[in-house]
């Protein structure tokens, strides 16, 4: 018997919400319209910022995961210090000879120097392309993937060889449709001087909206006499994941040492982290978000104060009702579901439509912008749970009321 | 209905209801006692004022007596919680209000639905019983009306209808031919006068002499007293000359 009356009364109230809300078709709209613009801005900006986290995690561990890079920079600089880092001395063939012979820690050690030129093929040219001088083991600091012909080799370095590990884009470029093994032995023009193509690099996609596959891979010390030996280069180190602190502390005595810093100077140097990436990001991205949920939250209570007032009216309108119901042998807590469920499916429908229109928006974003939306069923979720409990929490006080009238009032009442 | 105990279906014992109107307390009843046996016919007359909207408010369990014992069909009422006295409002009493209070966005099968839906009878239970109800106050043609498509007189038996549909032992009403011009009014006067012989007993409030006159027994109220009970057409007439004057 409790189960049909529960069934019941539970069609019945979302039966009379319905008709309720279809009724007042207009205020209805009014009323969720404030829900729907606060999920609809969280629920964009979650998707938008998990889509980056996405992308930014599978690129982020392309990379060489447990690397330091030493080099004249600091990487994702704000500050105003860059004067100072410029003039700073470059760092080159000394302090990898340095590194190479005195670290116990190093597992693998690379240097990187770059420089932007055009290469060309046959009809082909492509311009801007990242130039690349570093050794063998960039392949293990770096965590490239050769996917035909070869990398670089101890031999191409010593010997100054015109060799080059071309990137994905670069062949897409320069050699158009044809087969990565016959690209491989062919010659190309960097900068003007022919190098021979040994290898082709698999394809690593965008980071922070710039391609990782617009580079040439030479030998540095082929690089040096084409692109100026005074540029000042980068030394990926990479460690063990545990030995990562103690490389640090390793780099920067060898360093200091070689370089010849006093103790009471600064280093001259930065020893960069992949990390530093990854800490810039999520201030960006936790900004982001508390910018969203911020926001979210001051128009989703201003959307719950809607629907409060609305339930107000709502309980105020149908006072007679309510007398009528409670005469045929509603209990209170029959009338207090009944509004309560009202209130819900008035926020559940802006709700909807706040996650639809919100879902539209970020993949309006990702269509039209390089950043990536992702659409989750969480955010979706998030968007139907934060609406429902808005709806719940504002429609409480109302249905409240409603289940408390009087019932000999609320019949008489005009 | 067809219960064989003598005990009465209502019993009211010494019942006052005060209320607080500023510094000053209003005795709406002071200390009420009648018996109304199974199958009776009562009318409950007065003017206004005379406390009759509270007895009925009692009567219907919408209202708690400040003293004095109600029990209805062997239930203490004034002891009951809230949710006890909604179910059996809804197990025993059916309402017959002056305005109808009928739901203006249902149709006439569903506002006679809703008792059952609150007793929690199936679906097709409901539909079943609320279209006998329907029928057998002559309005099977009329079930899908909204109360706006419907006159009077038909909105007033859609009420009796649902008044009726879960079978209570008492059927309520109060001023129920208020709202109605005379002939409709005496349409509905012999409809109670119908469910009276079927074996329902019917509690009738008016401050009309002549819809008394109707019933077997006639209880009148003055200043929240009883100070006539009688069989209905000596009640009435004793009546008679001083509502005239109102």
């Amino acid at each position: 018997m409790i189960g049909t009356r529960t069934i019941g009364e539970l069609t019945e109230g979302v039966s009379i919400a319905a008709t309720a809300l279809l009724q007042n078709r207009l205020r209805s709209m009014l009323t969720t319209l404030g829900m729907v613009i606060g999920v609809m801005t969280v629920i964009a900006i979650v998707a938008i910022v998990q889509g980056l986290n996405a992308s930014f995690a599978t690129q982020i561990s392309s990379f060489g995961a447990h690397t330091l890079y030493v080099s004249k920079w600091k990487w994702l600089n704000l500050s105003d210090d860059w004067w100072k880092m410029r003039n700073r001395q470059p760092i080159g063939k000394k302090e990898l000879l340095a590194v190479q012979h005195e670290s116990k820690l190093a597992l693998a050690i690379a240097p990187l120097c770059g420089a932007m030129a055009t290469v060309g093929h046959a009809d082909h040219e492509l311009t801007g392309v990242s130039i690349n001088g570093t050794d063998e083991q960039y392949l293990a600091t770096s965590g490239v993937e050769v996917g035909a012909g070869r990398f670089l080799v101890e031999t191409d370095v010593e010997h100054d060889r015109y060799v080059a590990v071309l990137g994905a884009e670069v062949v897409d470029g320069v050699f158009p449709g044809e087969s990565a093994d016959k690209i491989v032995g062919q010659k190309i023009l960097i900068g003007g001087h022919s190098f021979h193509v040994i290898g082709l690099l698999n394809r690593r996609g965008r980071f922070l909206g710039q391609s990782m596959d617009n580079n040439v891979l030479v030998p540095y010390t082929t690089f040096g006499p084409i692109f100026g030996s005074k540029r000042s280069w980068t030394l990926a180190v990479t460690s063990r994941p545990d030995d990562l602190n103690a490389l640090d502390n390793e780099l920067t005595g060898i360093l200091r040492r070689v370089r010849n810093v006093p103790p009471s100077k600064d280093d001259d140097f930065t020893i960069n982290r992949q990390e530093q990436f990854l800490r810039v990001y999520n201030q960006l991205t936790g900004a982001l978000y508390g910018v969203a949920i911020g926001v979210g939250l001051i128009t989703l209570i201003v959307g719950g104060i809607g629907i409060m007032n609305i339930m107000l009216v709502a309980v105020h309108e149908r006072t007679r009702e309510i007398g009528v119901r409670r005469a045929l042998g509603a209990r209170r807590r029959t009338i207090l579901f009944q509004f309560v469920l009202e209130s819900a499916m008035v926020a559940l429908v802006g709700g909807g439509l706040g996650t639809l229109l919100g879902l539209a928006v970020a993949q309006l974003v990702a269509l039209l912008s390089p950043l990536a939306a992702a659409t989750t069923w969480s955010a979706t979720a998030l968007g139907f749970g934060f609406s429902a409990v808005v709806g719940l929490l504002f429609g409480s006080w109302p249905a409240w009321r409603a289940a408390n009238l009087d019932p000999v009032e609320a019949l008489r009442y005009e | 209905m067809t219960s064989a105990t003598d005990e009465p279906l209502i019993e009211f014992a010494d019942i006052v209801r005060t209320y607080d109107v500023g510094v000053e307390k209003v005795h709406a009843l002071d200390g009420v006692s009648f018996r109304i046996l199974r199958g009776q016919y009562v009318a409950i007359i007065g003017q206004s004022g005379s406390g009759k909207s509270t007895l009925l408010n009692v009567l219907g369990c919408l209202d708690t007596p400040t003293s004095g014992t109600y029990r209805l069909n062997g239930t203490d009422v004034q002891t009951l919680s809230d949710d006890a006295r909604s179910d059996l409002r809804n197990r025993e009493i059916g309402f017959v209000f002056q305005t109808f209070q009928l739901l203006a966005r249902s149709t006439a099968l569903a506002n006679v639905e809703l008792p059952l839906i609150y007793r929690g009878t199936s679906r097709r239970e409901r539909k079943q019983l609320a279209q006998q109800a329907l029928a057998n106050v002559g309005l099977e043609n009329r079930m899908h009306h909204r109360p706006n498509e419907l006159s009077g007189g038909q909105r007033q038996r859609v009420a009796i209808a649902r008044a009726l549909v879960g079978r209570p032992s008492l059927l309520l009403a109060d001023e129920p031919t208020g709202n109605l011009d005379s002939a409709t009014g005496e349409e509905i006067i012999r409809l109670f006068d119908e469910l009276h012989r079927a074996g329902n007993t019917i509690l009738l409030v008016t401050h009309e002499p002549r819809l008394a006159a109707h019933a077997q027994r006639a209880i009148r109220l003055s200043d929240g007293k009883v100070v006539a009970d009688g069989s209905g057409a000596e009640v009435a007439a004793a009546s008679a000359p001083r509502s005239v004057g109102t």
